[in-house]
Order: C-alpha cells, then structure tokens, then sequence
C-alpha cells in the first residue's frame, strides 16, 4: 500500500481548508501540507454562498456590536470568548482576502462596500455583487497554487480517520479515480469537510454536503456539538431547494403571502423593525406558520411564499443581485425585475459540528476541525447571514497555525499499527464495492430525507423526532444490506454515494437524538410542545458520542461573558 | 460517432494513473452553423491568395506594353474571372461583417490614460471608413474623380 | 405533472473492462422543467448504478457537470431537457482524455492554469496594516467579467486550437491570466504577458469566439484573450524602450 507522509493533512479544499494550508505554508515554507479532497477545490461548496462575508467596516460600527448582534443571534448559545476572537479578526481576514485579489464591490471612492443582512445592526456585511462564496473560494484557491508546500491529493474521499496510541496520526484515502485505498500520515489532521445539507431532501447544499467529516471524527469517539441546531434559510426555491441569498432582503426585498400582505410587518413574528432583515430562524418560522395558516402560494412542489424584488428596479437588481436573476430565471421561472420570485424554508447550514475549542482542537490529540464541520461554538442556536464565510476564515487561519504547532512537537506515528489500519479499511472498502444487497441507495436517501424533514423541520415536536431517532436507527441497520451494481475500480461514483450514505445516516442520528432531548426552543430548534426558550434547564451546549446502541448524549457548559442571556426580542 | 482530436489534447505532463480513452470532438462540426462559419472565414484566405496572383498577373502585364495590357483587360471579361470575382466580393463583406462583430471587444481596456471609445462608435467607425473607401475607390474606378 | 419519455444515448467507458468508448441508450421518463443533469441522475439512481459523472451545486456555479449535448458543449445543470427533442445524447467533454463515461482528465487543465501565476503579483506585499487597496468601480469594470470563470471547460471543449494544439493555454486560463492583469492591484504583469507570449502562446488563437459563445457564465474569454494579444505585443515593445531588454 502507498504511504505518504506530510507534516499537516487537511481533509476538504473549501473556504476554511484552503485557509489553514495557506496559514500554515505561509508559518513554515517548510512543512508540508497535504489538501485531501474528495472533489477539485474549485468545486467545494464553498462556491455557492451568494450574499456576503461580515466584519466591522464603518465608523458607524463597533467591534461591540458586531459581537452582540452574533451571540443574540445564536439566542445566547454561541461561546462568548470565541466571538470576541472572531469580530476582532474577521476585518484583517477581509482585508487579507482583499490584497490576494477578491473582487470585492466598492463604493464611489474606492473602499470596499458593505450592505445590510439579516440580524445585524448596521451596514457590514462585505460583497462581491451576490456571488462572494465563489470569488472568495476562487481567490483562496488561486493564492494556494502559490506556495510549493501544499501538496494537493484531489478526488480523494477519505473514509477513515488513523488513530494510534490515543492520538490522530493521517487518513485512509480512497482514490476515486485509482480505486485503491492510500494511508497518507499526518502529525495533526484538520477536518474542514463542510456540513450535511444532504441529510435533509430540500436543501441548498450541493450533492457533496454528506458530513464526511462530522462522520470520521464521531466514529473515533468526538464528540458532535449542538447537532440539533439546523438551520433553514427562509428563501430557497421550491423543489429545487436553490439559494436566494438574504442579500434579496438586504437590498430591500419584501416578503409576502398569498394575499399580497408583507407579513412580516402587518403581523408579529418577532421581528419588530427589522422585518424581513430578521434573524433566519425567525423569518423561517414566520413563513412557515403562514403557510399553514392557509395564506401561503400553491404550487408543484408545495407552498410558497413570495419574495418581491420588482419595487427595486432594474438598476439595482443587475448591479447587486445579478445571480438572483439568474437562478430565479433558470430554476424558478420568474424574472425578479418584473415577478416575484417563489420561496420557502430550506436547510442551509449546520450551526452543529465536531466539538472543537477556539484552536480548532477536539478531544482527540492531533485531530482539529474547521469551518462548518466544527462547532467552535460561533453560532450558537442560529447563525447570522454573512459569519460564517468569515468564520472559514478566521478559524481557519488560526485552526492552521494551531494544528502546525501542535504537529511540530508531536511523535511520530506507528508505522506498522497505522498501516495496519489503513489495510484494514482498504479491506472494507472493496468490500463495498459492487456487493450484493436488498437495499437501494436512492431509496435509503429518500426515506432518511423524509424522516428528517418530518422529525428535525422548521418546527418540531417530541412525536415527531422519537418517530426520526427510531427511523435513523433501523436506516442505520438496513444500511448493512446496501446492494451496489458497480464492480468496477475506476471513478466508481456508486462506491462514493454509498460511503456518503453511510457518513449522513450517522450524523443524522446524532442530530435526531440531540433534538429529541432538548426540551425548549431556541434559535433553529423550535418546538410547538415547549414554545420557551429555557436558560435554566437548557443553557448548555448538546455532545453527541457515538454509541453502539445509538448517540450517548452529554453536556457542555457554554461559555459566557460580558453579554448576559436575555429575551430575544428585535 | 465521435471523430479523433490531437492524441495529446488537454493532455497532463504526468501520464494519468488509469488508462484513459483518446480526446474526441463531437461528430457533426461540419453541421454545426457556427463551426462551419468559422472555418468558412479561415477559408477564404485561399481566395485571397489567388486575387492576389492575379494581382501581380496584372502588373506583368501592364509592365509588358499595351498590347498585353488591353489583352489582359479582354480576359478579364470572361464568366470564370467574373465568378471569381463575384465570389470574392461575397467573401469579402463575410469576413468584413464577422470582423468587425468581433473587433470592438478585443480593444484593450485602456493604453495608459486613454480609453477606446464605446463599443458601438468603433464598430459605426468601422462600418463608416468601409463604405467610405469603397465608395471613393469606386469612384476612381469609374473615373469620377481623378 | 405531466411525463413524458425521452431516449439517451450516453458514452460508457470503463477502463477495466472497455477497450475504447462505446454507448448505451436509456429511456427516461422526464418532467417539463428538469435540467440534463436531473435525467443523468435519474438514469444513475433508478436505472444503472454504474454511470459516472460529476456534479454538485445543480446552480451553474462549481462547474463540475460540463459534457457535450446532442454535440455541444454544455452546463448540465443549467440547460434544460425541453430544449432538446426526444433523443438526446450525451457524451464526455470534447478534446479531453476520457477517465470514465462522462468523466474526463482535468489535470491539464490545472496545469495551464498555474502557468498563468493567476494571483496577485506585487514587487513588495502590502501590509496589514494600510488595509484594503483603493479601487474605483470603474477599475473593478477592466476585469470583473473575467473573473466570473468556474472552470467549466466547456470553453476547452469548443476551442478548435485545444482541439488540435496541445501546448495552447486556452480560453479559460488565458482569460484568468488576463483578469489579473488588469487588476489594478496587481504588478504582474510582465511576467505574465511573457508567458503569453511563451509556449502556450496567446497567438494560437485565431478568433474562433467558438469559447464566448458556449460560456455559461459570460466571461467573454475571446474578449480576453485579443485583448492579451494586443497588451502582450505593447509589453514586448516597451521592452526595448525600458531597462527590463525585450524578451
């Protein structure tokens, strides 16, 4: 079996993996860094963010402010001390973002714009007209080609975590091209994977959101954080699930129901004057209940609100939202200059993830995570528009030097029981191959779908999630019988979809479970049968841990600071 | 089916791991209205290859004295010089047209301080000075002037 | 909804098994609004496991799901099914090496694409601490369509000099190369107008525009890369003029 051996391997190339490899082959032109991904980077997901990445940029603006927004965002779940961190870097990372050549949109006098996004106080949210996921990850991406010491291993699905000695110490990579199982070793392992919108049937995530990482970390014993925290972007196109950005309502776009009423201001929803600038889990609830109040829009894929642009005019909308048009043109059959565009709640990000410290470091030595594989905890309950391209960037960056530090003053492995390892997943994974089976892939994905969107949607309730822990769990059993009819060893996409099947039923059995025990509604986990939030009882952070008879589940103090919890009010 | 390419196209200067199948295009190029515009384009050139050759055809023989000048403008009368010709002028406003659509694009943004006028002026410019060269040299060959 | 058949004819190949490509035909039932890419995954979830192909954001934007279409090149995710007739064949992107099925090699790609140095080049990097260059809308306008490239290589694919010049740069990359020179916060760009001018020479492209016509996302990389001829000519020419000596 080949074996590779780099100082630093960073499983994902999306925002926050291409982050820490340039952070660290910045440190040390000497290390050397592997960038293992399943996909080229320029396809991560990464590239589909739209609205904007926020940091404090005016006068009219304060490092204060940009913190309280974010933890009365996350409804008071987010670590204090983290998001202090976070609002004091996030203009350097901007700024740095900027000299790599980001094509970020500027005022008249040649400074970079900001505009207005939901839950923020004032204007500071940083853009790229609507497209700043792909010209972030592009110049990230371009920049890496820069430094000789990232060694990049592209189509490349990592299937196992390597773990010797109660330390971390590289991966079993799959080749996905070659079809043969590889051990690259690495003195510190930074997962940076991204979430799993997959999980869920209507999403904005792309085809490789599947919570790989989430998966190998929770497998070796790490736990998952706050994993019940899901959240839904209120404006994603029916059946489709497709992204249109919060910046649509930045720029001043306005929701309304079947009867033409901007509800959002006529009728209480918690939002107050921020109306449709409201937080995303407010908004999300808002549409919802207006759905089942009889005034939502009917149509093939359901019901919808509408998302009215046409009051913005052309100028604007081809100037700032240019991408809207498009993907409203192209998959929602309206054009915004003229029709209102179809919406509803779709899932979007996971403010859950592996349990990590400030540094990125979980419980196992060696293994970090970054971006929105890891749970830091920034967002809390909910998450703000616009933090978290900002948040791939801060945590990594500093998940990059942390992992570079921690891998300089490691020991080394042991070869022979890594090794070892590694042949034993090769093992597994041809086994998998083309096997034998009564279950189907696409039929297994459909019903996990169908259950989490019954059992984890916008709203909740206890019948509904035990009804998703038990389904998970038999999806869990049944995933054994999986029958696969691709043989073959070259570019076999059916062996991916099938270690991607496995990956999503493990984490959505970690969020089914967190949820389920979670007896109060907060930020996305909002529940019909226990409509308050509860800081008494529930001001803690959720740890998964992977058990044999299902997720054990623990607690974590949150960590408080200068903002004391109050009611969430806007 | 489709039809072979260059055997080293969009090639790696590393040999692929896995033995990969020799880059194609698509059959049909010749179907394809845009793609035979193009080569139709690059095609003309032999055309004006020729008028060339007749052009220096011309200039041996005004320089061989009258006789063989008014013989060459006799020969000039015949239906094979008189499709050529027609031919070429057809060719002539194709490639001038699909030129000038494609010109004002390649402007660079700038030279130093000066920029290039808007797209649609250079491509009026263009269409402008056409008109106006043909229309004096026609002029000079009708004798009109000079 | 309403349903309707349409039949696919798509490009297998499977190294392990295949001596060189060869096609199956599917029967699919489609619906009105599905894109190409949505009857793909179709034929791959319920018909045949064994099909290939890449794709991920299903919104035109990470360039993965690039194949000819009834013979052009094509977004998969973004062209719809109802534009085309009943027959619709697909096959792997035109004028690169076939991996498997609709799967090509991407390596050469990336090799042109680093070639170019598409990063901002300075003579000294600019610190922290004197924050964001200024830079004007006007000056975002030079480069900001060039810069829209996804890297779909649907351009590659329509390029008649891909097709028959291996060393040519190509659209994609020049037009990258490109967009960096024109940033205004760059200083590159000398080195990258020698390139240009180098192995992978902007010079081989005779104007086809065959790569502006079939860009998804409007890049207007034929824009590019005339627009790089000329620039890269005047570079040439000031070398004699300046102390740097023509190359």
């Amino acid at each position: 079996m080949d074996v590779i051996r780099h100082d630093l391997v960073i499983v994902g190339g999306g925002g926050a993996g291409l982050r820490a490899a340039i952070a660290a082959a910045e440190k040390d032109p000497k290390a050397s860094i592997a960038l293992v991904s399943k996909v080229y980077p320029m396809r991560s997901h990464t590239v589909s963010a739209e609205g904007g990445a926020a940091a404090v940029a005016r006068d009219d603006d304060s490092l204060e402010m940009h913190g309280f927004d974010t933890v009365k965002g996350s409804d008071f779940l987010g670590d204090q001390d983290v998001i202090q961190y976070f609002v004091a870097e996030a203009p350097k990372e901007l700024t740095l973002l900027e000299h790599w050549g980001c094509p970020w949109s500027r005022n008249e006098d040649g400074s970079v714009a900001t505009r207005a996004f939901g839950g923020m106080t004032t204007k500071r949210t940083w853009y790229a007209a609507d497209k700043v996921g792909f010209h972030m990850l592009h110049t990230l991406f371009q920049q890496s080609l820069r430094y000789s010491n990232i060694v990049r291993y592209d189509e490349q699905f990592v299937t196992k975590l390597v773990v010797d000695g109660g330390a971390v110490h590289g991966v079993a990579a799959l080749d996905v091209r070659e079809g043969v199982v590889r051990l690259i070793l690495g003195r510190a392992v930074i997962l940076a994977t991204g979430g799993g919108g997959k999980i869920f049937p209507f999403t904005t995530n792309g085809n490789i959101k599947t919570a790989d990482g989430m998966a190998l970390a929770y497998r070796e014993g790490v736990a998952l954080k706050d994993m019940e925290f899901t959240q839904y972007h209120p404006t994603g196109l029916p059946g489709t699930g497709i992204l249109i950005t919060e910046a649509a309502r930045g720029e001043g776009g306005h929701l309304k129901n079947s009867e033409g009423e901007r509800f959002l201001t006529t009728r209480d929803y918690g939002v107050g004057q921020k109306a449709e600038l409201g937080p995303r889990d407010m908004v999300s609830r808002a549409i919802i209940q207006e759905i089942e109040a009889g005034r939502g829009i009917k149509g093939p894929y359901g019901e919808y609100v509408n998302l009215d642009l046409t009051h913005l005019g052309e100028d604007v909308i081809m100037k700032r939202l240019p991408m809207v048009r498009e993907l409203s043109m192209l998959y929602g059959g309206a054009d915004p200059i003229h029709q209102p565009i179809p919406v509803r709640p779709v899932l979007h990000y996971m403010m859950g993830g592996v349990d990590v410290n400030i540094d990125g470091a979980t419980s196992l030595p060696g293994l970090y995570a970054a971006g929105e594989v890891a749970c830091v905890s920034l967002n809390g309950a909910n998450r703000l528009g616009s933090n978290s391209l900002t948040e791939c960037l801060v945590f990594g960056a500093r998940t990059g030097l942390a992992a570079l530090q921690y891998a300089k003053g490691a020991s080394g492995a042991n070869d022979a029981a890594c090794l070892r390892q590694a042949e034993e997943e090769a093992a597994r994974v041809a086994g998998l191959r083309g096997k034998r089976g009564g279950e189907r892939i696409a039929q297994l994905r459909r019903e996990l779908g169908a259950t989490m969107e019954r059992g984890c949607g916008v709203y909740r309730d206890q019948a509904a999630m035990d009804e998703t822990v038990h389904t998970t769990a038999q999806l869990r059993g049944r995933y054994g019988d999986l029958g696969l009819v691709d043989k073959s060893t070259v570019f076999n996409t059916e062996l991916i979809a099938a270690l991607e099947l496995g990956n999503m039923i493990a984490v959505a059995e970690a969020i089914a479970v967190s949820a389920a025990h979670r007896n109060e509604s907060r930020g996305a986990h909002a529940r019909r049968d226990a409509m308050k939030r509860d800081d008494a009882n529930f001001l803690y952070h959720t740890l998964a841990y992977a058990g044999y008879a299902g997720p054990r589940l623990d607690k974590k103090a949150v960590t408080l600071g200068v903002w004391v919890p109050e009611e969430r009010k806007y | 089916m489709a039809r072979p390419v260059h055997p080293h196209a969009m090639a790696a200067s590393r040999p692929g791991r896995t033995r990969t199948a020799p880059p194609q295009a698509a059959s049909g190029w010749y179907a394809q209205p845009r793609m035979l515009r193009y080569l139709l384009f690059d095609a003309t050139g032999i055309l004006y290859l020729i008028a060339g050759f007749g052009v220096l055809r011309a200039l041996w023989a005004l320089g061989s004295g009258e006789e063989a000048w008014q013989a060459f403008l006799d020969r000039l009368h015949s239906p094979l010089y008189l499709a050529f010709h027609a031919l070429a002028l057809v060719c002539v406003v194709f490639v001038a047209v699909r030129f000038f659509r494609l010109f004002p694009k390649a402007q660079p943004a700038h030279i130093g301080p000066a920029k290039p006028p808007p797209q649609p002026v250079i491509l009026a410019g263009l269409y402008a000075a056409w008109i106006g060269v043909t229309l004096v040299v026609s002029l000079i060959l009708a004798g009109w002037i000079f | 909804m309403s349903e309707q058949k349409k039949t696919f004819v798509v490009t297998r190949f499977d190294p392990d098994r295949d001596p060189a490509p060869r096609q199956q035909t599917y029967e699919v039932p489609v619906q009105p609004d599905w894109k190409v890419l949505d009857a793909l995954n179709y034929i791959k979830d319920e018909i045949d496991g064994t099909l290939s192909h890449r794709w991920s954001c299903r919104m035109a934007v990470c360039g993965s799901c690039g194949m000819m279409v009834n013979g052009k090149p094509s977004l998969t995710c973004k062209d719809s099914l109802a534009d085309y007739g009943s027959r619709v064949e697909v096959a792997p992107l035109s004028n690169f090496p076939i991996v498997r099925d609709l799967v090509v090699e991407l390596e050469g790609f990336l090799e042109k694409l680093k070639a170019v140095k598409p990063f901002i080049l300075k003579e000294k990097e600019r610190a922290l601490a004197e924050g964001t260059h200024r830079q004007s809308p006007e000056q975002l306008e030079e480069f900001r369509q060039f810069s829209y490239c996804i890297n779909c290589m649907l351009c590659y694919a329509a390029c008649p000099v891909v097709a028959n010049e291996p060393e040519f740069l190509g659209p994609a990359a020049i037009a990258l190369g490109h967009r960096y020179n024109m940033d205004s916060r760059d200083e590159g760009q000398h080195e990258r107008n020698e390139i240009f001018r180098g192995e992978g020479t902007v010079f081989s492209c005779s104007y086809a525009n065959e790569c502006s016509e079939v860009c998804p996302k409007h890049v207007d990389p034929a824009a590019a890369i005339n627009q790089a001829k000329f620039n890269a000519v005047i570079d040439w020419l000031a070398g004699f003029v300046t102390s740097r000596g023509g190359k």
